[in-house]
């Protein structure tokens, strides 16, 4: 019984799969309109998901302060924002202006705050790059790295010279054909992978949804 | 043909010899018919044989037998020279025993090969004549065995005399024989050849012989070495071995026709036993005096028989009774030589009663035994100080070996026990096993965790970071001059919408995370600045829960100024769901796609969205004057070009973009067939366009603080690749 | 797209891709496919077994994209490689825990846990919160990473799914930690920042390397050699295409 029930999820797997593979390359109503009715339920699939994402979520911090865990009094204070935030968005909308106070006062400072985080990180393993790889890719990754801060930012003095010109165009330059060229690349390597990852689940050889 | 190897010594013999050159054990059993012993010697020997069920038969039995029994070719005498005192061939063996060997080289001194002696061959009458004259016929061969007997006596008499109870040989010795020489006894006429020895111990009790009746009662036979005879018992089991195993009670040793209860204090009896009703089976009336004598001293002091195995490992005083009491006897000279100290008397035991002597063990078999070291030392303790069995099938018995403190409980072995050796490394090696097992059972504590080294490289990055971006908006320096290029693309730009039809609104896609509002704000806002400078009406849409508000965030901001209203000159589409999946149904039809707005004035819901005067008319995407994507992430900026751009028409598509993002997307926009048709991207843009505009905005005023961190970065990259190249040039071995 | 009813240029190169992967499965147990080593992920297992052995934890990221986008593809990666590293740590006495983004993600690293506990016949030590979602959005994802690396005492930390710039942060939080650090993603930029910040970055479709090289399945293997042919055919043909375009500017 239980293996006929996964051939009838990878079955299900692939038939959908083909069907919205099958809408990008034939251009008939019908196939359209199937792939867009499966699209849908993804999407509201993806809702559900959320759901459970979000139920997830508050299990395992409810389950930490229960048990008084290493680092409780976060988890705690995460349920009591969550539900706030939950029955003030469920009661009034997401558009409610105590909502909309959260959001512009809370939420945009922390992530703006963990941007800047990112900034220092970032700077600080600059810093420690040639140190610590010791190679010469890391090298030349220091080097191009400050040619493009150099060319993007303002100088302090010469900004308009001929220096800053100079710079500036070589940034433009190293930023437009080498980076553009290396990304493009890059890009198609990706693009092939996940082409095959997507392959695989079609054949019904990788199942992330289980056995 | 092959050599034999003598069952004694395991020494090689010849394949024709009968008996071993080297311990003279025989090497053939004696045939039916063949004198085993010539002379005297060798007809002591039949009765000493004796038949089957007899002591002597059985394996031991068999074997000393053999032994006994010289070679024919060698005659008789070889034994007697041995007895005599022939040469000790053999180191580990004493001199008596040596003696008894054969001396192959030796002159033969026994009787000649074939000739029974007198005494043997005839019987009353060969003992009268011999008694009649016994010192006319004394045999030569018997002659030269006395002369050597002499010479060794005198010798040994000048030798120390062992312990009494260590040397019953000794004590034989002391004895005061008659120096009279033996008459031996005319062989007994008719006797029965002698039968090969069986090796094997009968199973069945064989009777005696008749002869054997006759030797004891005939004064002039040699006698038998006063074991405590008991004249004729029919022997109704078998007879014991020569050393009759410990707890053999119920087989009493009828060596030489003992009684049962002889036979079964054997094993423990250090006594002597009580005196013997009858030995050897002679009348009273015609034994001959020394026989008398030697019962008499017989009674006194019980032989006493060693045990094979005494408890305890106690070695047996061997030799500790006198096996044979020969004083009174008319021994010849060679057995008078055997003769040591009399036995020990022993105190007799308590309830001795009338047991018969415990077997003893004649000398010259107790020589014999092929192998010394075999032998263990046994010492038998007297019965009342033997432990009674108490569990098992022999409960209730003495002098048994006790199963329990003996087999089934360990006992620590012995000093010859195995010694280990071991060798330091060995040592060293047995150590670390013992550490490292104990290392496993001991429970380590959880490793105390590193103290944390601060992380002061991060902090001082951070510290100076934040000093470099802050100071400018505190202190209002360092100041950085603004850009006087300008961005290629932001005249095109700033062309495409100053040529946006006004009656058409534009749709703004927010689609960044509110992290990035700090710099997608700063670039955006001279572009929204611009639109609401030309009075275009706006709707916004996002891909994300967080767009809408974003998008009122932004729009709040820069249309404060322009008095722009909800739901008059701007109007939020609000959040599309499905990633992607959305953006492509929302570029093909975006009344389906959007369920409902974010912050709808009032009168307008999510059905009548489209009523609204801000997007009345609008049917398709193609149907905006423009769509503006400012994006912070490649893919969701690639998403709207690819999945937006087939369905825009003629409408152009606008990309506000952070600095990282533009290199991926510019391809879009220098391609031969441009899919997006202005890209503004990065705060210097932003600067300059606000210049364009002559209105100053966010950008100018982030960009002395964008200018002190870029110089910060900078620094610190330069400082960090300088300091990495040195202390690669200083590692161990060079750069 | 062409303007035909069918594209059938698009379907014969779908059609294309899945018989190259097919004669690349059956070729593979002729001829073993044989990869460039790639560091991360042969120091992988030893960190992996050091982790199991030391009682400590292994921690996968699978991005904070959505099953809907096209950002899913290295989140399927990461659950391929997600099904060996249950299985080497089912034994271990802190399993394996799965972390996510978007809720459906989270929901299919709980399936493929299961799959790998039941498959090494270790289903009732499979626990429901080891795959669990730690934000909705990325950034809030990003925020709740700290917790779970201080907290359960994590020293494998391995990032392969989609990420934005928050990978980096993800990445600075585990190298702070002390934790072996693997990260990789499909998007570009994020890819530069990791190299910066991440012990072991994977860079371009290295992420999608990692089925062959901790050997899930032949059809991995297979996938590894068909992009790479199908790379060198793109090559080549930018490469004609270049050519013939300076040809045709300079007549």
């Amino acid at each position: 019984m239980r293996l006929r029930l996964s051939l009838v999820w990878v079955a299900v797997v692939i038939g959908v799969g083909l069907i919205v593979l099958l809408g990008f390359f034939v251009d008939q109503p019908v196939i359209l309109d199937i792939r867009r009715i499966l699209i849908s339920w993804a999407v509201l699939l993806s809702a559900a998901a959320l759901v459970l994402g979000l139920y997830n979520l508050l299990s395992v911090h409810w389950h930490k302060v229960s048990l008084q865990e290493r680092g409780w009094p976060y988890s705690a204070l995460l349920v009591l924002c969550f539900l706030v935030t939950l029955t003030l968005g469920l009661l009034f909308g997401p558009d409610y202006p105590v909502i909309l106070m959260l959001f512009r006062y809370i939420q945009v400072p922390v992530e703006a705050s963990l941007m800047a985080l990112l900034a220092i990180s970032l700077t600080v393993a600059g810093f420690r790059l040639v140190a610590r790889h010791r190679d010469l890719l890391s090298l030349i990754f220091a080097i191009v790295a400050f040619v493009v801060l150099l060319g993007t930012g303002p100088w302090l003095v010469g900004g308009g010279g001929g220096a800053y010109e100079l710079v500036r165009d070589l940034r433009n330059w190293v930023a437009q054909v080498w980076a553009a060229g290396g990304a493009r690349g890059m890009l198609l390597g990706v693009a092939l992978g996940a082409t095959l990852t997507g392959l695989r689940v079609l054949l019904g050889s990788d199942r992330p949804y289980g056995d | 043909m092959p050599d034999v190897r003598c069952p004694m010594c395991s020494k090689p013999n010849p394949s024709d010899a009968a008996t071993c050159k080297s311990c003279g054990a025989r090497l053939k059993p004696l045939v039916p018919g063949e004198s085993p012993i010539g002379g005297a010697l060798g007809r002591g020997g039949d009765f000493l044989l004796g038949e089957e069920g007899e002591p002597g038969h059985g394996e031991g039995g068999a074997d000393w037998l053999e032994r006994r029994r010289p070679a024919a070719d060698e005659g008789g005498e070889a034994e007697h020279e041995a007895l005599t005192g022939g040469a000790d061939q053999s180191g580990d063996q004493p001199d008596w025993l040596g003696r008894l060997r054969p001396a192959g080289a030796e002159e033969d001194e026994g009787p000649p090969e074939g000739e029974v002696p007198d005494w043997l061959s005839s019987g009353e009458e060969g003992r009268a004549q011999a008694e009649a004259e016994p010192a006319t016929e004394v045999p030569d061969w018997l002659a030269r065995i006395r002369e050597r007997h002499e010479a060794e006596a005198q010798a040994q008499a000048n030798e120390p005399e062992p312990a009494p109870e260590e040397d019953w040989l000794g004590r034989l010795r002391a004895e005061e024989l008659p120096p009279a020489k033996p008459e031996l006894p005319p062989a007994r006429p008719g006797r029965p050849p002698v039968e090969s020895v069986p090796l094997a111990m009968p199973k069945e009790p064989v009777s005696r012989p008749v002869f054997r009746e006759e030797v004891f009662k005939d004064d002039r036979l040699f006698p038998a070495p006063d074991i405590g005879l008991e004249p004729e018992e029919e022997s109704t089991e078998s007879p014991p071995l020569p050393w009759n195993p410990p707890g053999d009670r119920l087989t009493p040793s009828r060596g030489f026709g003992r009684k049962p209860s002889a036979g079964a204090e054997m094993a423990g009896d250090q006594g002597e036993g009580e005196k013997p009703a009858r030995r050897g089976g002679l009348d009273s009336a015609a034994e001959p005096a020394w026989l008398a004598e030697a019962r008499e001293q017989a009674d006194d002091e019980l032989p006493h028989v060693p045990a094979l195995v005494g408890d305890e490992g106690s070695a047996p005083a061997s030799g500790s009774a006198a096996d044979v009491e020969l004083a009174p006897i008319d021994l010849p000279d060679w057995l008078s030589e055997l003769k040591g100290a009399p036995p020990q008397a022993k105190p007799e035991p308590e309830g001795m009663g009338d047991r018969l002597a415990p077997a003893t063990l004649p000398s010259w078999l107790e020589a014999m035994r092929p192998m010394e070291t075999f032998r263990p030392v046994v010492e038998i303790q007297p019965e009342e100080e033997q432990q009674v069995e108490a569990a098992g099938p022999l409960a209730g018995l003495r002098g048994v070996l006790l199963a329990e403190p003996v087999v089934a409980m360990p006992h620590p072995s012995t000093a010859a026990a195995a010694r280990l050796d071991v060798t330091e490394r060995q040592f060293a090696l047995g150590d670390l096993l013992r550490r490292l097992v104990k290392e496993e059972e001991r429970e380590s504590p959880a490793a105390a965790r590193g103290k944390r080294r601060l992380p002061l490289v991060r902090w001082a990055v951070a510290v100076v970071l934040i000093l470099a971006v802050i100071l400018p908006s505190f202190v209002g320096g360092p100041s950085f001059p603004v850009p006087a290029l300008v961005p290629p693309g932001l005249p095109s730009l700033i062309n495409l919408v100053n040529e946006l039809p006004t009656e058409r609104p534009v749709l703004l896609v927010f689609d960044y995370e509110p992290g990035y509002s700090g710099e997608l704000e700063a670039v955006a806002g001279p572009l929204l600045e611009h639109l609401m400078l030309r009075g275009l009406r706006l709707a916004t849409v996002s891909t994300r829960p967080s767009g809408p508000p974003l998008a009122e965030r932004l729009i709040q901001q820069t249309g404060e100024m322009h008095q722009y209203t909800n739901g008059e000159d701007y109007l939020h589409l609000g959040y599309l769901p499905g990633g992607p999946a959305a953006v492509q149904l929302f570029a093909q039809d975006p009344h389906l796609a959007v369920a409902g707005g974010f912050l709808l004035p009032e009168g307008t819901t999510g059905a009548t969205i489209w009523q609204s005067p801000v997007v009345r008319g609008v049917e398709r995407l193609s149907d905006f004057g423009a769509v503006v994507v400012i994006a912070a992430g490649t893919e969701i900026a690639r998403t709207w070009v690819e999945q937006a751009s087939p369905m825009l028409g003629e409408t152009p598509l606008v990309m506000v973009l952070s600095a990282g993002v533009e290199p991926l997307v510019r391809p879009y926009y220098e391609a031969l067939d441009p899919q997006v048709d202005a890209i503004l991207a990065g705060l210097p843009a932003a600067v300059a366009y606000e210049q364009a505009n002559g209105q100053p905005g966010q950008a100018r005023t982030l960009w002395d603080a964008f200018g002190s961190g870029m110089l910060v970065a900078e620094l610190s990259l330069v400082l960090g690749a300088i300091y990495g190249l040195i202390s690669w040039l200083l590692r161990p071995g060079g750069g | 797209m062409i303007g035909l009813n069918v594209d059938l240029v698009g379907i014969a190169a779908v059609v294309g891709l899945v018989v190259l992967l097919l004669v690349f499965v059956f070729l593979g147990r002729r001829w073993p496919a044989v990869f460039r080593p790639i560091k991360g992920f042969e120091a992988l297992g030893v960190a992996i077994e050091r982790a199991v052995e030391a009682g400590e934890r292994v921690h996968l990221s699978l991005g904070t994209g959505s099953v809907t986008g096209a950002e899913v593809a290295p989140a399927l990666a990461g659950l391929a490689v997600l099904s060996r590293v249950a299985a080497a740590t089912t034994m271990s006495d802190r399993p394996v825990v799965v972390t996510a983004g978007d809720g459906a993600m989270a929901i299919l690293a709980q399936d493929t846990l299961r799959s790998a506990y039941e498959r090494v016949g270790a289903g009732e030590r499979y626990q429901a919160t080891s795959g669990r979602m730690l934000g909705p959005t990325p950034f809030s994802y990003a925020a709740g990473l700290p917790t779970i690396l201080a907290t359960e005492d994590v020293s494998v930390h391995m990032l392969m799914g989609s990420f934005g710039v928050e990978g980096a942060l993800a990445a600075d939080f585990g190298e702070r930690q002390g934790a072996f650090v693997l990260a990789g993603t499909d998007d570009i930029q994020t890819q530069a920042l990791l190299y910066a910040t991440a012990e072991h970055p994977l860079i371009g479709e290295e992420v999608f390397a990692g089925g062959a090289y901790l050997n899930v399945g032949p059809l991995h293997r297979a996938s590894l050699r068909t992009q790479d042919v199908v790379r060198m055919l793109i090559i080549g043909l930018i490469l004609v295409g270049t050519v013939v375009r300076t040809v045709m500017d300079l007549l």
